[in-house]
């Protein structure tokens, strides 16, 4: 399936300032996996904040589908 | 210790005489400066029961060791005083430039006493202080007052200043500084404006020293190279808080009109690219590495910001999507005086009101001319703008409408939905002066986070406590918020580098919860308790309908579990009272 | 000859040039004692304005001392046995960039080739080349 992922803020640096991918990932793919697949260890980022698929807010093991937009967020602070 | 100028200005505006005195040094130890050391004094000197608005009333400018020295983003000013709004300790943090002038004319802090006997404003020059007269700038806006003083002191001087929110003793009105920052919320304003104080201008020509001023100059130049200029921290000087709006729009804890719902499919015609296409440039506070503030001239509005909360409370909030009237709603409430969380909330509240047919306030969703005109209506309670002054917790009980009217204590709800983040309604209910998001600042931790879930009350308290003792210490050094990578072991070394003396991260941790501590005492002695640590009746009653948080709304059992484990971490009684023996220690 | 070189569009009116300066040679964070006095403000709120006063060395100042005692090289150096305090360079320099501290005036050294002012603008504002 083809996935686009956003990476938001200093997340960026994972696709070399390129906000903006276009992937293919096997079906059933959740957000960590898709993540990984791009070179993203949330879980060895300090900075990671959260996902969201299709701009709603998702758990990071949540489930993609073909043509889904998966964001990543830093964590952001104050107000 | 060193760092401080070891010398506290008393200002009595009532015989206009001022004296200076040594700085509490035994104080200073154990709450350090900024917010945690003016709350101590207040916590000290002002009797129970004191009448904010009444000449009995301190206003307190509050600096910190860090201030004036370089370490990145230390230039921020702590005013506090006994909050009209909400009649708890109120304290604020102002940015600018003003904190800096007043730690070089030799002070760590400036205290207001009584009140002058017509309307004047202040001048410290140095070891002077003049009290002049304000005939030509009261009534004016905080705009021009601060051009004409400007004019005349020079831009080097710090202005702080009041509009005309201040000046009619509005609960929402704030200080202004630079234009277009403010000690925001709390009424501080209006506390300014019952001593009959239009401006305060700052001149320092002296300086701060510390140990080994070149060797920790030069690691406080390492540190912001390569922990504050991160892009974590960074952000804000390629975008300032817009950055906030996607974040919480896809988080789903955006409000939209009036606190009904928490996503806004029109984000976008009034996020950050669009605002930021028409920056005119770029600023930032004293002794800043970050530069947050946007200098915007868009349509016929001309503003630094707006910032998330004010693109919120203008924008979604109100069911207004046009970044025109957002900037000139911002640039229209600075130049009254007006806290723009505060005001927006009220504004909101009044077109539900008037929606649903409770009370007609002549304003409905959406309408923006008219939201610009009810903010000048508000500051010079003329009008409509006179009920709408009250704030939402007194116009709400004056005309129906309380379970739609959020605020805890009497301080509306910054611009985070706690139904899509349940700790936040914790946090605004236990923060020691009223709804705010910046004691505590759950979303980082429930929403921004992949791992705590928001919806449910387990760890809230835990999460809750983390944050604000966090924010206590950072505050009360201080350092701005939005450095915000800076952790509590680096805290401590910066105060230790500043004052010559060894601080430990242990030691932080202690002066964050004895700093809660000192504002929950002084608050219980005002007649506060658990059943003034409210969640609003629509958290509880209606379910969010769109976002990721659709059908959530926040059971009172679970809200008073998460009250019941924040007291009981802070070793408080069920009733949320610091027991006598902490307060034994303060 | 490199010089300090400044673009207002990455400046972001912090002042930690003059703080550093001050401290380095002062031993004091101060902005009365700096050797450079860059800030920025809103005139009337309406436009943002830049004073920018950092020394370009253009050597005026120790072309109008009656006295002789600024040294002009690579950068500025002031011989305070020959310094009579008289006052003149301070409003000779077309940048206004000398203060006086003690009556006698404090010159931009470069720090010695490493501009403490360079190192510390946290948006690369001020340059030395």
């Amino acid at each position: 399936m083809v996935v686009t992922i956003l990476l938001k803020g200093s997340l960026a640096k994972f696709f070399n300032g390129e906000k903006e991918k276009t992937v293919d990932l096997p079906d059933g793919c959740s957000c960590e996996e898709a993540l990984l697949a791009c070179g993203i260890d949330w879980k060895q980022e300090k900075n990671f904040g959260f996902v969201a698929i299709n701009s709603k807010r998702v758990m990071i093991c949540d489930i993609l589908r073909d043509g889904d937009e998966l964001k990543a967020y830093p964590k952001i602070s104050g107000g | 210790m060193q760092g401080y100028q070891n010398s506290v200005l008393r200002v009595d505006l009532s015989s206009k005489e001022y004296t200076s005195e040594p700085l509490q040094m035994e104080w200073a130890r154990k709450y350090i400066g900024s917010k945690g050391l003016a709350i101590k004094y207040l916590y000290e000197e002002l009797a129970p029961k004191t009448d904010p608005f009444s000449a009995e009333n301190k206003l307190v400018l509050m600096t910190g060791p860090l201030t004036g020295t370089v370490v990145p983003c230390s230039g921020k000013l702590a005013i506090a005083s006994k909050s009209p709004a909400t009649g708890t300790i109120s304290d604020a943090s102002i940015g600018g430039h003003s904190a800096v002038r007043l730690k070089y004319a030799g002070y760590d802090a400036a205290i207001f006493e009584g009140k002058l006997p017509a309307p004047g404003y202040v001048v410290i020059r140095n070891d002077k202080v003049e009290f002049k007269d304000a005939a030509h700038l009261w009534g004016k806006g905080a705009h021009e007052t601060e051009g004409l003083l400007s004019a005349e002191y020079g831009h080097g001087a710090g202005i702080l200043c009041i509009g005309p929110a201040g000046e009619n003793l509005v609960g929402m009105a704030c200080i202004n500084s630079d234009y277009y920052r403010q000690a925001g919320r709390g009424g501080l304003g209006a506390v300014m404006g019952s001593k009959n104080v239009k401006a305060i201008v700052v001149i320092g020509d002296g300086g701060v020293k510390i140990p080994n001023i070149e060797k920790a100059t030069r690691r406080f130049i390492e540190i912001m190279k390569e922990d504050c200029l991160q892009e974590d921290n960074t952000f804000v000087y390629d975008c300032g808080t817009t950055a906030f709006l996607e974040a919480c729009n896809d988080g789903g804890i955006l409000p939209y009109k009036n606190f009904s719902d928490a996503t806004d499919e029109n984000w976008v015609k009034y996020n950050g690219d669009v605002l930021l296409a028409s920056k005119a440039g770029k600023r930032g506070c004293a002794s800043c590495a970050l530069g947050c503030g946007n200098f915007l001239k868009i349509g016929d509005a001309t503003v630094e910001g707006p910032e998330y909360e004010s693109i919120s409370a203008f924008g979604p909030n109100a069911g207004v999507s046009d970044p025109e009237a957002i900037a000139k709603a911002n640039e229209i409430a600075d130049d009254m005086g007006l806290d723009t969380i505060s005001a927006g909330d009220v504004i909101s509240w009044a077109m539900e009101m008037t929606e649903k047919g409770v009370h007609d306030f002549g304003i409905k969703f959406g309408d923006a001319a008219k939201y610009q005109e009810y903010l000048k209506l508000m500051a010079k309670r003329e009008g409509v703008g006179a009920d709408l002054a009250l704030g939402v917790k007194g116009a709400s009980e004056k005309y129906g409408g309380e379970g739609f009217a959020l605020h805890v204590k009497g301080l509306e709800y910054p611009q985070y939905e706690p139904r899509g983040s349940w700790g936040m309604s914790l946090a605004y209910a236990v923060s020691d002066r009223g709804a705010c998001h910046m004691r505590a600042y759950a979303p980082n931790e429930e929403v921004f986070a992949a791992s705590i879930p928001p919806y449910t009350p387990e760890g809230k308290g835990q999460m809750v406590y983390g944050l604000a003792v966090h924010n206590a210490i950072k505050f009360s050094l201080c350092v701005c918020d939005f450095w915000a990578t800076l952790e509590k072991g680096m805290m401590a070394e910066l105060v230790s580098l500043v004052t010559g003396e060894e601080w430990t991260e242990e030691d932080m941790n202690a002066v964050g919860e004895r700093v809660i501590n000192i504002a929950r005492a002084f608050n219980q002695r005002e007649g506060f308790s658990r059943k003034d640590d409210t969640i609003p009746g629509r958290l509880v009653a209606e379910a969010l309908k769109s976002g990721p948080a659709a059908g959530q709304k926040i059971p009172q059992e679970a809200f008073e579990d998460m009250l019941d484990q924040y007291y009981g971490i802070l070793g408080w009684d069920e009733n949320g009272m610091v027991p006598g023996s902490i307060i034994d220690t303060l | 000859m490199k010089r300090l070189k400044f673009s207002k569009e990455a400046c972001i009116g912090c002042q930690l040039c003059a703080q550093a300066c001050s401290a380095m040679h002062e031993g004091e964070y101060s902005l009365s004692k700096a050797r450079i006095g860059i800030s920025s403000y809103y005139d009337k709120g309406k436009e943002l304005k830049y004073l920018d006063a950092y020394c370009t060395l253009c050597g005026i100042c120790a072309k109008n001392c009656p006295e002789g005692a600024i040294e002009f090289g690579d950068s500025l150096a002031l011989d305070s046995g020959k310094c009579t305090g008289c006052g003149t360079c301070g409003p000779a320099c077309p940048r206004s960039v000398i203060k006086y501290f003690n009556e006698k005036p404090l010159l931009c050294d470069t720090c010695g080739g490493a501009p403490v002012c360079v190192e510390i603008c946290p948006h690369g504002a001020l340059k030395y080349e």
